[in-house]
């Protein structure tokens, strides 16, 4: 299936950060394929939000380069993203907490409610509400469109940010750790929507993930860090029988000797 | 009837609420009414009520909106008040004019104090905004060749082609009809594109920013836009009054807009309208009892902290909920 010849859709070569002497991250490379969801996974500090933020330009690598559709955005500033197309959540929200639900995904279109001086001062802008309507209904928020986002519970805070980042019309959607506290119901729905937005809509999905029921059931591609390096990469079923994934998850067999105090 | 019961619990809420509609329009009537029934004193006073409302409102964009503590608007508004009345003096144009030229020199101000804001936030901005209100009070009462210095400025009659204003009964139209103006550019402001991202920065910068706002670009135009109204405010006291001392646009006058801004409800157009009015009566009642009025000032202000912490309008509002729901 992805056997094409064309340049990857995000490439990231060499991506090395360090933070004072500490290197988070070293020399990753990594591709991901137009319209593929492709998971990042790794015990913790493995270095994958911090691989995260740097693909959404929230740090800058200390070397390497990370190209979007044939473009370096390597040193690009983050606010510059939402315009190329690239739209993120955040693992600990980061909502509008005051704002209505409403608000919060008219926001997310922020960059496409500008077009004219018309749409500039409405309240409303023309087309625009009616995305985020139908975000709102795809999220299943409508009921809540005029609830502060603070007031909403966990499950619905999680959609909320995803809804808001699919209002900037993403064509690359980077999710950080998605489903952490989700319950069984919502990861499923989450599955769909996810699901649904890779075949419907085209969008390319990169997600960092703990839960491996969703991890496991949805990516066409999975890489796996560890300290700050690629130990593994593959479909689901190669990377959970690939030696050093096991190793890295369950520790090593030898280590099973060690003595306990 | 909302669906929800979540939704309907906490809906509703957008720039103004309906109470707030009908009270905003019973007292849009009566301040019409006004002048038929009333002395001058009561005009005078009315009139400025209404200057302090734009102040605040100037306030409001920045604290309110955009998160960001300024202690210097005393400053933006006497700025506002020296430039349109020395406008007023230089050129033979309608007094709108020198009013537009106040606002605009505040606004170039605030942009600069804006520019400034950008390297600090919170406790730190407050006090060095505080620091610049000081130092505009200053430059107000020595810089005597342009302000002429502690003796205060006389401010020349405001001029509408053939009408000249010399009593506040005359300017008391004036003053309500761009009261009402700047009330609806905030409310537009407000509700643009331009008042989302300035909320946006309030409640989540790198939110914003993901969202692909310019949250440097956002703070200082805040910052240059409420300076902007608050200079609008000076020119509209120059309708009525004929003398300006730097004793008035000190650290005591941002004390009480900002007073107005959080008790009248942080946050909301209506808190800011409502702040203004209810305090500026509290403090012009108690000027008739001089030697008491900054302890009777200071224990309102702490009873409204102490049972109305998020202001007077929400305060109101949740008496007439219980009210209405018979507790």
């Amino acid at each position: 299936m992805a056997g094409e010849t064309a340049a990857p859709f995000l490439d990231v070569v060499g991506l090395t950060i360090r933070f004072g002497g500490l290197t988070a991250v070293g020399g990753l490379d990594m591709e991901v394929a137009k319209g593929s969801i492709h998971a990042l996974i790794g015990p913790n500090g493995a270095g994958k939000s911090t691989t995260f933020n740097c693909i959404s330009r929230f740090y800058t690598p200390s070397e390497g380069r990370i190209t979007y559709d044939g473009r370096d955005i390597t040193r690009m500033p983050a606010r510059e993203m939402a315009g190329l197309g690239i739209a993120r959540s955040f693992q600990n929200l980061e909502l509008f907490a005051e704002l209505t639900v409403f608000e919060n995904v008219l926001i997310g279109a922020h960059v496409h409610a500008g077009r004219s001086w018309r749409d500039a001062i409405s309240a409303r802008p023309r087309g625009i509400v009616e995305h985020v309507e139908h975000l709102l209904e795809r999220t299943g928020l409508s009921a809540y469109a005029q609830t502060k986002a603070r007031n909403l519970d966990f499950g619905h805070q999680k959609m909320v940010e995803i809804a808001r980042a699919l209002a900037i019309r993403p064509r690359l959607l980077l999710l950080d750790e998605p489903a952490a506290g989700l319950r069984n119901r919502e990861i499923a729905a989450l599955d769909r929507l996810l699901c649904e937005l890779r075949e419907r809509d085209g969008i390319t999905i990169l997600l960092v993930e703990h839960v491996m029921q969703l991890v496991m059931s949805i990516s066409d591609r999975i890489t796996v860090l560890s300290f700050g390096t690629k130990i593994a990469e593959g479909t689901a079923a190669e990377v959970r029988a690939h030696p050093a994934v096991i190793e890295a998850y369950l520790g090593r067999e030898t280590t099973q000797e060690t003595p306990h105090g | 009837m909302s669906s929800s019961p979540l939704a309907s619990a906490t809906s509703g809420k957008r720039v103004l609420s309906g109470p707030a509609i009908a009270g905003l329009a019973l007292a849009a009537l009566l301040a019409v009414a006004l002048p038929a029934f009333t002395t001058g004193y009561v005009i005078y006073i009315a009139n400025l009520l209404l200057v302090f409302v734009v102040l605040c409102l100037g306030l409001h964009v920045v604290i309110g909106e955009n998160g960001q503590f300024s202690m210097a608007h005393a400053a933006f508004y006497g700025i506002g008040i020296y430039a349109s009345a020395l406008a007023n003096r230089a050129v033979d144009l309608p007094y709108p004019f020198a009013m537009l030229f106040g606002a605009l020199v505040a606004g170039i101000v605030g942009l600069f104090i804006g520019a400034l804001a950008l390297r600090m936030r919170d406790i730190y901005l407050a006090l060095a905004t505080f620091a610049f209100g000081e130092a505009m009070q200053w430059v107000f009462a020595n810089w005597d060749s342009v302000t002429n210095g502690p003796n205060g400025l006389r401010i020349s009659p405001a001029r509408f082609g053939p009408l000249e204003i010399l009593s506040d009964k005359q300017a008391y139209p004036f003053v309500l009809f761009f009261c009402l103006l700047m009330i609806g550019v905030t409310v537009a402001i407000s509700r643009s594109r331009l008042g989302r991202s300035f909320r946006a920065v309030r409640e989540s910068e790198v939110a914003a920013m993901a969202m692909g706002i310019d949250v440097r670009r956002t703070r200082v135009v805040a910052f240059g836009l409420s300076a902007a109204i608050a200079g609008f405010a000076g020119g509209m006291f120059g309708l009525f009054q004929t003398f300006i001392h730097p004793d008035s646009l000190g650290f005591q006058t941002t004390i009480l807009v900002l007073t107005m801004v959080v008790v009248g409800g942080l946050g909301s157009i209506a808190g800011a309208i409502g702040g203004a009015i209810v305090f500026g009566l509290i403090s012009e009642v108690l000027r008739q009892a001089p030697q008491y009025q900054e302890i009777i000032y200071g224990g309102i202000l702490i009873l409204f902290m102490m049972y109305a912490p998020r202001g007077l309008f929400v305060f109101i509002g949740d008496r007439i909920r219980e009210v209405r729901h018979g507790r």
